[in-house]
């Protein structure tokens, strides 16, 4: 299989990435226990007609495949691959309420059909045209995880153009409920050492065009995902990344910067605080949910913070761990975890 | 019949969530499908239950809909001839 380039990406976020020179300068805080994504005018990408109908999961994951699109340069592509853990959700609640408040009648459809996990793919499907594969992962904290080893399958298949990403949305009921469980709190400092429970809800939509040519507006290169159910230990971790990074001929020392998923839950940070001390003996270490907070799609936003290290050959400030500049970024594995059930390790390089 | 066509544009944005149209803006006699307010099929099944909910009518042969919905003028006559209004 030829190499797997990451050429266009777009990102929805917490944080100002919808401005393709932001870089990770200066951090927008959580609202106390939450983020909200700062979403664009779509009236930029999505025709009216259609936005009327659309929820926030579909505007953001529409918007964002748009953008990915564009910086790529791609207007048609091989196939559509999407992962959400929650889907569309205020679609879902609104459907619901419609069921609970008008005793199960005069259910309109549109909340229904716009509620369903696929929407967001086959709305990018439908506004492009494009009746090419087209697939919709639901599998909680490795939903763009799947979508992503989906992906690298068909390029080995000779797919030559993909569109994949990762969207996930909250409503004020949602965080509610969760604040109410007790699973959330205000973020701590750092997030890479907390010693409280609790992680900051988030939500974003972030998209990649995969391409097996390497344009001008390639971003790095991807090269493998594994995801790990359920790990007992770090040494569990260690030794499954050890093989990891053996398949590709490679060993820890080599890679140069790690993107981890620290959520700030000590609980579900646990193996990850325990393996900061291996990791950052020989790369640079970075966190990313001080940035976007906590969801099901996570890693999505994970990746896109990779590739732009990778692009760019800086770290941020904002991100690292601590003040160690590699003179070259050529590797960077992206371990992420979620609820410290779903771990990951994700490894590109540049091209 | 004009507080009722008042009325029944009200109901039409709000159901439809056609948050840049505002009820002036609808000619009651313009078509709500194709040209007029550009509705679609999604719409009529919106529009259906509107009246359902809003008016208690169901409409029992979906062929009666294209005559229906032509316009709201037509949705408010059809709204009177069933003594709904």
């Amino acid at each position: 299989m030829s190499k797997v380039y990451i050429n266009g990406t777009g990102c929805i976020s917490p944080q100002n990435t919808i401005d393709k020179q932001w870089f990770f300068e200066s951090l927008a805080p959580a609202q106390e226990d939450y983020f909200n994504a700062i979403e664009p005018s779509y009236k930029e990408f999505i025709a009216p007609n259609l936005l009327r109908r659309m929820g926030r999961a579909i505007k953001m994951g529409v918007a964002a495949g748009n953008i990915a699109l564009q910086e790529a340069n791609v207007t048609q592509v091989d196939a559509i691959i999407t992962g959400t853990g929650l889907g569309c959700f205020e679609d879902s609640e609104r459907f619901l309420l419609a069921l609970v408040n008008n005793d199960e009648q005069f259910l309109t459809p549109t909340s229904f059909i716009q509620s369903t996990h696929n929407t967001v793919g086959a709305q990018i499907g439908l506004i492009m045209k494009c009746h090419a594969y087209n697939y919709t992962y639901v599998h909680r904290g490795f939903s763009f995880e799947s979508a992503m080893i989906d992906a690298l399958m068909l390029f080995k298949e000779g797919k030559q153009k993909i569109l994949i990403g990762g969207i996930e949305e909250h409503t004020p009921t949602y965080v509610q409920l969760i604040r109410k469980a007790n699973k959330l709190q205000a973020p701590p400092h750092p997030i890479w050492a907390s010693t409280s429970k609790g992680i900051q809800l988030s939500e974003g939509s972030t998209f990649f065009v995969l391409e097996n040519q390497r344009t001008n507006s390639t971003l790095a290169c991807l090269l493998d995902v594994q995801t790990l159910y359920k790990p007992k230990t770090s040494t569990d971790v260690l030794e499954k990344l050890h093989l990891f990074l053996k398949s590709h001929r490679l060993d820890i020392s080599q890679i140069d910067v790690c993107v981890m998923g620290f959520s700030g839950d000590v609980d579900f940070d646990k193996i990850l605080q325990e393996l900061l001390p291996t990791i950052k003996q020989s790369s640079s270490v970075v966190a990313f949910k001080n940035a976007c907070g906590e969801y099901h799609t996570a890693s999505a936003f994970a990746l896109y913070t990779a590739s732009k290290i990778i692009k760019h050959q800086i770290i941020p400030d904002t991100l690292a761990i601590e003040n160690k500049k590699p003179t070259e970024i050529k590797y960077t594995l992206i371990i992420n975890q979620y609820l410290g059930i779903n771990y990951s390790f994700t490894l590109l390089s540049n091209c | 019949m004009d507080a009722l066509i008042e009325k029944l544009k009200g109901q039409i944005i709000e159901q439809l969530n056609l948050a840049e149209v505002k009820p002036e803006d609808i000619n009651p006699e313009a078509p709500l499908f194709g040209d007029g307010l550009g509705l679609d099929s999604i719409d009529a099944l919106e529009l259906i239950v509107l009246l359902e909910k809003y008016y208690g009518i169901k409409i029992q042969d979906p062929k009666d809909g294209k005559t229906i919905f032509q316009s709201v003028k037509t949705m408010a006559e059809y709204i009177k001839s069933q003594g709904k209004a």
